[in-house]
């Protein structure tokens, strides 16, 4: 049937034509100086959201209704020599789809949410280009069909996380938080772009469908790798996906990433972009079949980042680093299973958790009318009164375990001493030997300018 | 103010050791200077700098915003904007200029005008200011020496470049400075615009040489309390980072009220003791900043050192002495006030929160705070300046020195002659015959009136302006004919909220013959309340006030097996319900539920974001087969001597009930004429997605809603017992008279009504009839905040502007439900039939008081006033403060804001507790202090000021503006400079209108007065 196939595949392009229409409508008036009024930008939003959403839903209903699993969109060979291409490629299977229809749905609704709370607020313009670089990155990762194409949308997701935990440019605790949060994406970014070198290497291509015999779809299929070239690659690509989904020791950025608006934390830490790194590993699940030692890593990374979320969680006091908690607990899991073997748990799992989740983000400003609420529901203060599992830690590891989880682990401070910093001064030597070979001791970091504090000062 | 503490070793015999007693006797004093925000769910309203209200205002003010680190005044820019929205005008700017300056505004300033005629073109032209390097930019890339400021107005430009011109072809070019290089000979074939480019040559040659000539004031170095700004300023590090990044979990975790599933271990013991225990713990995991002193904290532990020893030692080792004590501590405590205050208020006021906190909180965070602090000194000390001396010799470690900035400053100020010479427009001939002392002169004016004096003058001047227009009106409207309704259908008391003026007046044009008035929203009864269906008592009266009695609502006995029925169930789904709260935060159930049912949970997500009216109703019509029963009352009257919280003791006395029925009554004026039907109309807001719902709430009910103070007034006055020892004390209540208490919901603007099943038949029709003039009004009333909401349209009708303010209280996305008290600016004190029919625009507090019942003394005066001068002064203040400088004294916008302990909001990840008023909720306002109009004579006032210390202070200290009306004349007086005088009316009549909605429709912004004609019939639109 030409003419279905034909048709999937131009709703196919629409699916990811429509947020890119989105970025040019909203970023090309933004750069020229003159952005959209408000009620414009709500307009552009839901109008393409909808077309992007019925797009999916249409190759959603016309793939079950022609019992097909695999649609491919090849959008461009960028080289192609024998035995060695880099291809723009589009695919549509059971686990794209869904995870493509969820994104269009989350950022629908937050997008009609944030237009109304973010109503008057003077980075309105910037939320929303931000935002739509976000869902074509999103919609890109989702769908791409080959490793380069993955890396473009995840570069977008990153890209757009980091700018918005920094959205609020004039505080400082915004400015840092997203810098922490941009160095670790920069790392999971470098081990994801080695994993596609060394795929690349390989087999001599990226395409996701190369990593398996024949012509089955997702999840099905046997590995053409050998054992250790999976393991390889395998590993790095765990590393990326660990410091997307920010499991241990990356998981210090998650709490850190609360400090954008609350429609922007709900969406992307709390329920797209922290799945992403376990949509990867599910996308490359051919090479995790083929190691069992990247299973087994996986496993442990996810059970072990689990139990720390929860520990974590039980101590936090303010909303949203609880709730970030509470995300990296299931996300830990879903990893878990990942490793174990499982597809579709894991799958559903992330689509049921990024619904409840975002529910609950958004309703984080609520926390003390819902608390008030079931307190009068159960006649009685709530504080205290039911304990969990941590009531079995022995006493006298009570305070340790108490501390650890107020700490967060440590996690940060480990990250500096064991990683940033030798690697700053690794890079300061370096910049020290250079400037002595080139021109003298003068060392090229520079010096900050003084803030100007006089503007209102008083004489005396 | 502060001096930097000095090293201990530069004054080591003039400072007498310190001892804890010093410490103990500070800290009150620390306290009562700390933001007041106590939990968030009962939000209070009180001046920010209350801890200063003994000084005057400009002087708090300035002392306040350099101990905070905030705006005293809006910016420059703000009030030119101001300018050209007509708020400012030219003329009050003169007015304040004349005032302030007396006798020296006629001096000569410059080569000719007078400092009157200079300053008040500093005042309407915007001086260009900014870092060197930004001067330096405008300098040498824009027109700044080749075109005249666009701001020069064309007279003054024409005759610059014409005396200018005649002055170069005279002398100029003979004049040593002048550019032969760029300009050469002036020939005949100049242009204009090479004229005034030669001419701004010549200008800015001849200022720099001019000011050259006077020696300029050293720029004030940057000051440096704590050492930890000198080491920043020495490393840039800020060692304040790790401290607040503990601190802040720390303080959060010890005051949760339940957020945390843990709570803090040896949290009973205090914040000292808790924090030992679980830091001088060894550890596998130390990588943590504090893993050095980690036997200092164990001997500490060990040791049972208290913490003001801790302290003690602290402070000696940072070189702190007993006189500068005070302000070190201080200091210590501003960068995290919001914590610090928290803890102050819950020590001291611990009967709002379930789980307090131990007495010497703020002392103990004060030992916390310094022990770490002297941490992270010694480790950045160490590592980066490889110091490792006693903390205290830091400040003695040579700082760079300052660059040489002469030459900028030099440009600096003669920028600012530059500009200031083209808006008066001196030519550099005019300017070459100064002096130097005139030049001297010149540049100390300018130093004098800089940006802050500048922005003080500003903002008087538009203080003026809304005060002159308010006066106006108020003596416009009192030359006109005034009297109680004689036979009123029905009267109505509300609340003197700003938010009920336009009901009251909108209720007066839906129904001529009602009568309303006004009374502090808790109606002269402070009470704990607890309702049916509330798990805890609620503090229902002003936050000054610490209620003494106890009141429940209980329901009626018939259907107590009903109400205990929907009670268990209500119970068994709110433990069904946390538990699968929790339990998706959980390890194994949250995959079960979020990775079962989690799709599920897309369906509320996606109705309750795109249909936010629709899902609320569903889940009303939900939650009200839950409900416990409508036929409740209150238990009012007690049966033990005492009163308490539990059983018999809960309730008044007969007695109290009396007094209290009629110190309300007199207050208000209501001693006679009463109507077949009186309603004390309590308020409160119902929101969802807002911390600072309670913000919206009665500020006289302590942040809750005054419904249930309404209901016990009226409960009291319709006891018989009651009516019969008041008409004993001379108000006779008769038969026919019945009282009704009802709730007005500001935030969807409905009315609920309580205990209607008293009414008698013929009550009953009354009370139709005050019911549909009730809902009329909620229309209307909520058409006229629909005019300020930016999302709604203008020209709604009424019913959709009711439907349209439901909406908002229920969107979870909405940020802004209501404006709440935003807005106000005055406060009527008086009778309502003096001002009825005036347009008041919201913004104007009313409180109903009858000087014609009064006393030689006062009395209802003095008691009024006591309480009603430092609630809206309080709410004026921070509405004040938080629009001045959103981020300082406010609380930001609330986008980014998380709920922490259920206490309050922090922006993002971490940081100080946000006190204050959120953006969204402020951005409407005008920040104007308080006009008090009172009706009364000056030596009423004056008696009270005598008797009262907070009226006193207040009033005298400028915190408020008052003004007097004369009970039985138009004349105003105003209280100016300590004495009241005489206010001269000025000319114009106040414009008349049919209604309300004729003179608000279509229009966004604030309105002026306006008068409505009465008896007219309103025409529905």
């Amino acid at each position: 049937m030409p003419d279905l196939e034909i048709l999937i595949q131009s709703l196919g392009l629409v699916v990811v034509i429509a947020p890119s229409v989105l970025l040019c409508w909203l970023g090309i008036p933004s750069l020229v100086g003159r952005p959209l009024p408000e009620t414009w930008v709500h307009r552009v939003v839901q109008t393409v959201i909808w077309t992007g959403l019925l797009a999916a839903l249409a190759v959603l209903g016309l793939m079950l209704s022609s019992g097909q699993t695999h649609v491919m969109v090849v959008g461009r060979q960028w080289v192609h020599i024998p035995h060695y291409h880099f291809a723009i490629k589009l695919v549509f299977d059971r686990l794209s789809v869904p995870l493509v229809i969820l994104t269009f749905l989350l950022c629908g609704t937050i997008g009609a949410f944030a237009a109304r709370y973010l109503h008057r607020e003077t980075g309105f313009n910037r939320f929303f280009v931000l935002y739509s670089v976000f869902l074509l990155g999103m919609t890109v990762a989702s769908l791409a069909g080959t490793i380069e194409t993955l890396f473009a949308g995840w570069e977008l997701v990153g890209l757009s996380s980091a700018f918005l935990v920094a959205f609020y440019h004039e505080r400082r605790g915004p400015v840092t938080n997203g810098l922490h949060v941009w160095s670790v994406y920069r790392v999971s970014d470098a081990a994801l772009l080695i994993a596609s070198v060394v795929l690349h290497h390989l087999s001599g291509e990226g395409d996701f469908d190369r990593l398996i015999r024949g012509e089955a779809s997702w999840p099905f299929g046997s590995p053409t790798l050998s054992v250790s070239q999976a393991t390889l690659a395998g590993l790095l690509l765990v590393v990326a996906a660990a410091g997307k989904s920010a499991l241990i020791p990356f998981s210090g950025w998650l709490p850190r990433a609360m400090e954008g608006p609350t429609p922007s934390s709900a969406v992307f830490y709390g329920a797209l972009s922290v799945h992403l790194g376990a949509f990867l590993l599910l996308r490359v699940s051919p090479l995790l079949d083929a190691s069992p030692v990247t299973c087994a890593v996986i496993v442990a990374l996810g059970l072990a980042s689990a139990a720390f979320g929860a520990l974590a969680n039980r101590v936090q006091t303010d909303i949203k680093s609880a709730l970030s908690f509470a995300s990296l607990t299931q996300v830990g899991l879903i990893f878990a299973e990942i490793g174990l073997g499982l597809r579709y748990i894991p799958l559903v799992h992330i689509l049921g958790h990024a619904c409840w989740r975002t529910l609950q983000f958004l309703r984080a400003p609520t926390v003390l009318h819902d608390f008030r609420q079931l307190e009068n529901a159960v006649g009685g203060s709530l504080a205290g009164r039911r304990r969990s599992w941590d009531q079995w830690i022995p006493a006298h590891w009570r305070d340790w375990a108490y501390r650890f989880a107020l700490e967060r682990g440590e996690l940060d401070q480990w990250l500096f001493t064991w990683f940033v910093n030798p690697i700053r001064d690794i890079f300061l030597a370096c910049d020290r030997r250079e400037q002595r070979l080139l021109r003298g001791s003068q060392s090229s970091v520079a010096t900050p300018a003084e803030p100007w504090t006089r503007v209102l000062e008083e004489n005396p | 103010m502060s001096a930097i503490p000095l090293p201990q070793a530069d004054a080591p015999t003039m400072a007498r050791p310190l001892t804890s007693r010093d410490i103990e006797q500070t800290i009150p004093r620390l306290g009562a200077l700390l933001p007041f925000q106590g939990p968030i769910s009962s939000f209070v309203f009180l001046n920010p700098l209350q801890g200063l209200e003994d000084l005057p205002f400009d002087q708090a003010v300035r002392q306040g915003a350099e101990i905070f680190g905030c705006a005293p005044y809006l910016s420059e820019e703000r009030y030119f904007l101001k300018q050209q929205q007509g708020r400012i005008t030219r003329e009050e700017l003169s007015a304040v200029l004349v005032r302030e300056l007396g006798a020296t505004a006629n001096q000569p300033v410059g080569p000719r005008g007078t400092r009157l005629d200079f300053r008040l073109r500093m005042l309407t032209h915007r001086m260009r200011l900014g870092p060197p390097e930004e001067m330096a930019w405008w300098i040498a890339e824009t027109d700044a020496l080749k075109r005249l400021q666009e701001d020069v107005p064309e007279e003054v430009r024409h005759d610059f470049v014409r005396r200018s011109r005649s002055w170069i072809l005279a002398t100029g070019t003979t004049w040593a400075g002048w550019p032969q290089t760029d300009f050469g000979a002036p020939g005949d074939d100049w242009s204009d615009q090479r004229w005034e480019q030669a001419a701004l040559a010549c200008l800015w040659q001849v200022v720099l040489q001019g000011v050259g000539r006077v020696t300029l004031q050293p720029a004030r170095p940057i000051r440096q309390r704590r050492l930890r700004d000198r080491l920043e300023q020495l490393t840039g590090r800020d060692t304040d980072l790790p401290v607040h990044e503990l601190l802040i979990r720390l303080c959060a975790a010890l005051t949760d009220q339940g957020l945390a599933g843990w709570p803090l271990p040896h949290r009973e013991q205090g914040l000292w003791k808790a924090f030992l225990a679980l830091y001088s713990e060894p550890g596998w995991l130390t990588r943590n900043w504090l893993a050095p002193i980690r036997d200092t904290l164990a001997r500490l532990h060990k040791g049972q050192v208290s913490a003001v020893d801790s302290l003690l030692e602290s402070l000696q080792e940072l070189g702190v002495s007993s006189e500068n004590l005070e302000d070190f501590l201080r200091d210590s405590l501003v960068p995290l006030r919001g914590w610090a205050g928290l803890l102050w208020q819950l020590e001291t006021r611990g009967d709002r929160v379930a789980t307090g906190v131990q007495p010497g909180t703020l002392l103990e965070f004060l030992a916390v705070r310094l022990l770490l602090d002297c941490q992270a000194l010694r480790g950045v000390a160490a590592e980066r300046l490889n110091y490792h001396g006693p903390l205290a010799g830091l400040w003695r470690l040579p700082v760079p020195e300052p660059r040489d900035t002469h030459p900028q400053q030099l440009e600096l100020v003669g920028l600012q002659v530059f500009q200031a010479a083209q808006w008066c427009g001196w030519t550099a001939g005019d300017l070459l015959e100064l002096t130097t002392a005139q030049w001297e002169e010149l540049v100390r004016e300018i130093e004098t009136f800089n940006p802050l004096e500048r922005c003080r003058i500003q903002h008087l001047a538009f203080e003026t302006r809304f005060r002159e227009k308010a006066l106006h009106a108020v003596a416009q409207r009192a030359t006109l004919p005034h009297a109680r309704v004689t036979s009123p259908r029905f009267q109505a008391v509300f609340c003197i909220d700003t938010r009920e003026e336009s009901f009251r007046r909108h209720l007066e044009e839906v129904c001529p013959d009602v009568e309303t008035f006004g009374a502090a929203g808790f109606f002269g009864v402070p009470i704990y309340y607890r309702g049916v269906a509330d798990a805890h008592y609620s503090t229902l009266c002003p936050i000054v006030i610490r209620p003494q009695h106890w009141i429940v609502e209980d329901v009626i006995y018939t259907q107590e097996a009903s109400n205990r029925r929907r009670t268990r169930t209500r119970q068994a789904l709110g433990e069904a319900s946390h538990r699968v709260q929790e339990g998706t935060r959980g390890l194994a159930t949250g995959a079960l539920l979020t990775g079962g049912l989690g799709v599920l949970a897309s369906v509320p997500l996606i109705a309750s974001v795109l249909f936010p009216r629709l899902t609320s109703k569903v889940q009303h019509q939900a939650a009200r087969l839950l409900a416990p029963p409508k036929g409740t009352r209150l238990r009012l009257e007690r049966l033990t001597e005492q009163p308490g919280p539990e059983g018999d003791a809960i309730g008044f006395s007969l007695a109290e009930m009396v007094n209290m029925s009629e110190r309300t009554l007199r207050d208000i004026g209501l001693i006679r004429n009463f109507a077949p039907l009186v309603f004390f109309v309590g308020h409160g807001s119902f929101c969802l997605n807002n911390p600072h719902k309670s913000a919206y709430d009665c500020g006289a009910c302590s942040g809750g809603a005054g419904g249930p103070n309404a209901r016990a007034l009226a409960s009291m006055l319709n006891d018989m017992r009651v009516r019969l020892a008041l008409a004993e004390r001379g108000i006779e209540i008769p038969h026919s008279t019945t009282f009704l208490g009802a709730l007005h919901n500001t935030g969807e603007d409905s009315i609920t009504y309580y205990e209607l099943e008293t009414l008698s038949i013929a009550q009953q029709r009354n009370f139709e009839f005050a019911r549909q003039q009730f809902e009329e009004t909620c229309e209307r009333n909520a058409r006229e905040r629909c005019r300020r909401f930016y999302s709604a349209p203008l020209d709604l009708t009424p019913a959709a502007a009711l439907r349209h303010v439901e909406a908002r209280t229920v969107d979870l996305a909405q940020t802004r439900p209501e404006f709440g008290n935003a807005t106000n600016a005055m406060c009527y004190v008086g009778r309502r039939s003096r001002i009825r029919g005036l347009y008041l625009d919201r913004r104007c507090f009313q409180v109903s008081y009858d000087a014609t019942t009064d006393d030689e003394e006062a009395t209802i005066l003095g008691r009024i006033l006591g309480a009603v001068v430092p609630v809206c002064e309080g709410i004026n203040l921070l509405y004040y403060f938080s629009y001045i400088d959103p981020q300082g004294w406010g609380a930001g916008t609330k986008l980014p804001h998380n709920v922490t302990s259920l206490l309050g909001v922090m922006d993002g990840a971490a940081s100080d507790l946000r006190g204050g008023l959120p953006w969204q909720g402020v951005e409407i306002h005008e920040p104007l202090r308080l006009l008090f109009v009172i009706e009364s004579q000056p030596e009423a006032i004056r008696k009270i000021m005598a008797r009262n210390a907070t009226v006193r202070q207040i009033i005298g200290n400028g915190w408020v503006q008052v003004a007097l009306l004369s009970p039985d004349s138009p004349n105003l007086l105003l209280f100016e400079k300590g004495d009241f005088r005489p206010w001269s009316p000025r000319d114009g009549e106040l414009p008349r209108v049919d209604s309300s909605w004729e003179w608000f429709r279509g229009r966004r912004d604030n309105l002026d007065f306006a008068l409505l004609n009465p008896a007219r019939e309103v025409p529905h639109a």
